[in-house]
């Protein structure tokens, strides 16, 4: 579903992805694991046609969105949602418009009855109620703008979610609750989802499958128990200092 | 050479962005909400400030006037004077001073803030063009307002003229009055209003591409405003004189 093949982007003189290839099959859950600073947000941003690479291609449903422009990139963007690391609400818009935002772009004859339901279902996945309706995002605390963040990445019921840092700044109990929304938007809505993160054992309990970025490559990837006994000595390192604490 | 070429290389994204805005305007769908919802910010909420600016243009215009033209003994023309310099010239030029200091720097500021805090990013992820949800309407709005503008500034600086040469100044109106319609033309409305229709795209258009631009959090914002209000400032005065050039040169 999605196909990542040698990718490679520079800032300037800085080469943040030296030759990414990794894919991801549809109805699991990928985790990018690496340190701040290791290109994560830069190769979801590619995945999502928000950056384009220098070199290599990402093709997500048989697309390749590394090459498209204009209309036709807005339009293959149709099965995405997407958890930024900041939340990223539109602050001149209530909980309910910013939730409500992209099914109204997609359906705009939608009748505000329905449209009403959809929304509440979609805060009620995220153990939100109707009195947040009417907030404003800087009303909401951090863990709630983040809730109302993967509301609105749910509510147009895509194919594809992908989550910068959905945990980061988080307590371990919303922590939790997040990670348990990753499995049920896959479970209940078979929903593929590409998850970058520091955060080790949020990424172990969701990840079907894992690859490790250090310095713009991937140092390992597989499944869980295989990243874990990974040869790589930056692996080894990364992972150990959460392993031994446990 | 660096900041020269960075300049130039600067401009031509600036005509590209202009050129992309222009395409995504003919495009479906057209959110006639959001155009009413700016056409309101930039209209209504400019009205108050441009009439009051407008007002006190046409007031030293009217002194400037009488001072000047009561050395030939032709006070009577100050009414054709003060409406010709503010139909043709102070009307537009003004009124786009004054939206760009009001509306173009809370555009930019807006649209900076919502760049750097990855709200723009959000929308593309969301399947919408971030050009046709905020700049097309703005552009659109500032381009269709601004002739309104230049009306009521115009209409309440020959107000203030008329009030100050003829109450103050001492002139008969009935003077006043005739060599205004004499001396004005239809053609100095369209050159006028022609002109105030170019400023409000050219003002917005800067307005809504440095917002775009800004990076760096708050101080990055704050740097987009201050180079928008100065581009916007500067393009008015580059675009007047070439509008003015190929209408009388």
């Amino acid at each position: 579903m999605i196909e990542i093949r040698d990718l490679w982007k520079s800032f300037g003189d800085k080469e943040v992805l030296r030759g990414i290839t990794l894919d991801v099959e549809p109805g699991t859950t990928f985790v990018v694991l690496g340190a701040s600073g290791s290109g994560k947000t830069v190769l979801l941003k590619h995945v999502i046609g928000l950056l384009r690479p220098d070199q290599g291609s990402v093709v997500v449903d048989g697309k390749e969105i590394s090459s498209l422009r204009g209309p036709d990139l807005t339009d293959a963007r149709q099965v995405f949602g997407m958890v930024f690391q900041g939340s990223a609400l539109f602050d001149s818009m209530t909980v309910f418009d910013n939730v409500a935002f992209p099914v109204r772009e997609r359906e705009r004859r939608i009748p505000h009855d329905e449209l009403l339901a959809r929304v509440i279902e979609s805060l009620r996945v995220v153990d939100l109620g109707e009195d947040v309706l009417d907030l404003w995002p800087s009303q909401l605390s951090g863990g709630m703008r983040k809730r109302v963040s993967l509301a609105r990445a749910l509510v147009a019921n895509p194919k594809i979610v992908l989550y910068d840092e959905p945990t980061t700044g988080l307590d371990p109990i919303t922590t939790n609750s997040v990670d348990a929304m990753i499995d049920q938007a896959k479970e209940r809505r078979g929903v593929t989802s590409m998850v970058i993160s520091h955060d080790i054992a949020s990424a172990f309990r969701v990840a079907d499958r894992l690859a490790v970025l250090y310095d713009g490559r991937i140092a390992a990837q597989g499944a869980p128990e295989e990243v874990r006994h990974s040869d790589d000595p930056y692996v080894q390192r990364f992972l150990s200092l959460w392993f031994e604490k446990q | 050479m660096g900041r020269i070429r960075a300049g130039f290389e600067d401009f031509g994204e600036q005509v590209l962005f202009a050129g992309e805005a222009l395409a995504w305007a003919f495009r479906p769908p057209f959110r006639f909400e959001l155009l009413l919802h700016q056409a309101a910010a930039i209209g209504v909420g400019s009205t108050f400030i441009v009439a009051v600016t407008g007002l006190f243009a046409g007031m030293v215009l009217a002194l400037q006037g009488n001072y000047a033209m009561r050395q030939f003994g032709a006070e009577g023309y100050v009414g054709g004077f003060v409406a010709i310099s503010l139909v043709r010239e102070l009307g537009p030029v003004f009124t786009a001073l004054m939206v760009t200091g009001r509306s173009g720097s809370a555009i930019t500021t807006e649209l900076g803030t919502m760049r750097v805090t990855e709200q723009v990013d959000a929308m593309e992820s969301m399947a919408v063009n971030p050009i046709h949800y905020l700049v097309v309407p703005r552009v659109l709005a500032a381009t269709l307002m601004m002739p309104v503008l230049d009306v009521v500034f115009t209409a309440t600086g020959y107000l203030g003229g008329y009030l100050i040469g003829v109450y103050v100044s001492g002139i008969a109106p009935g003077p006043f009055l005739d060599h205004t319609r004499s001396m004005l033309e239809v053609g100095d409305l369209e050159h006028g209003l022609s002109k105030a229709l170019v400023f409000g795209a050219v003002v917005s258009l800067i307005a809504t591409y440095r917002g775009f631009r800004a990076t760096g959090g708050a101080r990055g914002v704050g740097e987009a405003t201050t180079r928008a209000v100065v581009w916007s400032s500067v393009a008015i005065l580059v675009v007047d004189y070439l509008l003015t050039f190929i209408s009388i040169g």
